[in-house]
């Protein structure tokens, strides 16, 4: 009997400590594939207005490198519009403004938490469901794309990076239009990789990648690196490719939040069909 | 003997330090400095482990709440917690363990400290990252991850307790 009671009471321990990891580990599992609110993360307001707390002392820290990216990009947009260049074409090229609809609107936000060296990153904006942001939206920067909103209050969001394991963001080689998803190892911050480009296709190395556009989350050729190596997989017929980020993540700040106007439209179409 | 206070404000500053201090502290991605489990190592002898389990479970969801982890700090902790009584087992005194003392590096001494939170902190951060990375195909990577993560926390640890702590009389 008092074997019973000891054998029992040693259960006991042994179901508490399973029932706390069942918590966590589906808390975990939903969180990080399909999260349904924003409590339990850096976008909730509570921890949300620590970290712009936080973010008001340490905003400064990389002013110079934010600003002069910012430049950069001031100088390329400027180098765009067409009071700045020389007509060529003159009476030739009419724009009319009803051949342009609009197709994405952009918000502005600011990062206020990030870390870069986890497994998987997260990023805290300070914008969130007032500004009209929702789950799965893109975000990108000057230089590069971010990661699409994973889950957002009403005054921030948070965003799944690219440095995450399974952001599958479907890229192309801007040269010859080769398709793959974009993946990451976890090993660094500057690198990630891009599977399933089959190894008949030859891929010139420091090519340019850019976002094809396919899901509608992000419009068609957003920056995002440029391949430095491309390995051979034994047995496979697909190309191991790995890229060096444009964006430095670690000291990013400013970024874009884009919201396709024609997103609804989009999926409408391609749910439609997929019952044939 | 740490009254109940004691124990509750170094809950918190343990929370601070975790998520403002060295979640901030990105040097690469193989090293993740982790304090937290100096907290549950620091909890009396004679606390039980369901208690012990509990305590772990909230110290980890506050750390996840504010580091986007949703529950990897809590998983681990409770781990921790879990294994704490077994390791202490492994390496008990002949005449078991005082209940006057900690189990501090000053109370227990540093070569039980060392062998004592030295498991625990690998194991810890050993189901940390394998949690994080959740394949086996990353076995490698969660292996370089653990070992030098562990040391730098436990260098962490000894310097925390050196600066906060002193031996119980």
């Amino acid at each position: 009997m008092q074997n019973l009671i000891a054998f029992i009471q040693k259960l006991r321990v042994f179901f508490v400590f399973l029932f706390l990891q069942i918590i966590t580990f589906t808390a975990y599992i939903s969180f990080i594939t399909v999260p349904k609110s924003s409590y339990f993360t850096t976008a909730s307001y509570f921890s949300g207005t620590l970290f712009e707390i936080r973010h008001a002392v340490t905003k400064h820290f990389n002013l110079e490198e934010n600003n002069h990216n910012l430049q950069l990009e001031n100088m390329r947009l400027r180098s765009q519009v067409p009071a700045h260049l020389y007509e060529a074409g003159r009476d030739s090229i009419v724009h009319v403004d009803s051949n342009y609809h609009q197709q994405y609107q952009y918000v502005p936000a600011t990062i206020i938490n990030s870390t870069t060296t986890k497994r998987n990153n997260f990023f805290t904006l300070n914008a969130g469901s007032i500004h009209g942001i929702r789950k799965g939206l893109g975000v990108f920067s000057s230089n590069g794309i971010v990661g699409i909103i994973h889950a957002c209050s009403e005054h921030f969001s948070l965003v799944k990076s690219v440095l995450t394991s399974d952001i599958n963001i479907d890229v192309m080689i801007e040269d010859n239009g080769a398709f793959g998803l974009l993946k990451w190892d976890g090993k660094s911050p500057n690198k990630g990789q891009i599977s399933g480009i089959t190894n008949d296709i030859d891929i010139p190395i420091n090519s340019n990648v850019v976002t094809r556009g396919g899901s509608g989350i992000f419009p068609r050729g957003l920056t995002v690196g440029k391949v430095t190596e491309v390995i051979s997989i034994e047995g496979k017929s697909v190309w191991r490719i790995e890229i060096q980020f444009s964006e430095k993540y670690a000291v990013l700040e400013n970024t874009y939040i884009i919201k396709n106007l024609f997103m609804n439209e989009m999926t409408a179409l391609q749910t439609k069909n997929e019952g044939y | 003997m740490a009254s109940i206070y004691t124990f509750i404000l170094r809950f918190l500053l343990f929370i601070f330090l975790q998520v403002f201090v060295f979640n901030q502290l990105e040097i690469n991605p193989y090293i993740h400095i982790m304090v937290s489990p100096l907290y549950i190592m620091l909890l009396p002898f004679d606390i039980s482990v369901i208690r012990l389990m509990v305590v772990s479970f909230f110290l980890g969801i506050s750390i996840d709440l504010f580091s986007n982890t949703f529950g990897l700090h809590a998983s681990s902790l409770v781990f921790l917690a879990y294994i704490r009584p077994t390791v202490f087992r492994w390496f008990a005194p002949r005449d078991g363990y005082d209940n006057i003392k900690t189990p501090s590096i000053f109370d227990m001494g540093n070569r039980w400290f060392l062998y004592v939170f030295g498991i625990l902190l690998i194991l810890h951060h050993l189901w940390f990252f394998t949690m994080e990375s959740f394949s086996l195909a990353e076995l490698l990577l969660i292996l370089q991850k653990t070992f030098p993560s562990a040391l730098l926390s436990f260098a962490v640890c000894i310097i925390l307790q050196t600066l906060f702590l002193k031996k119980s009389k």
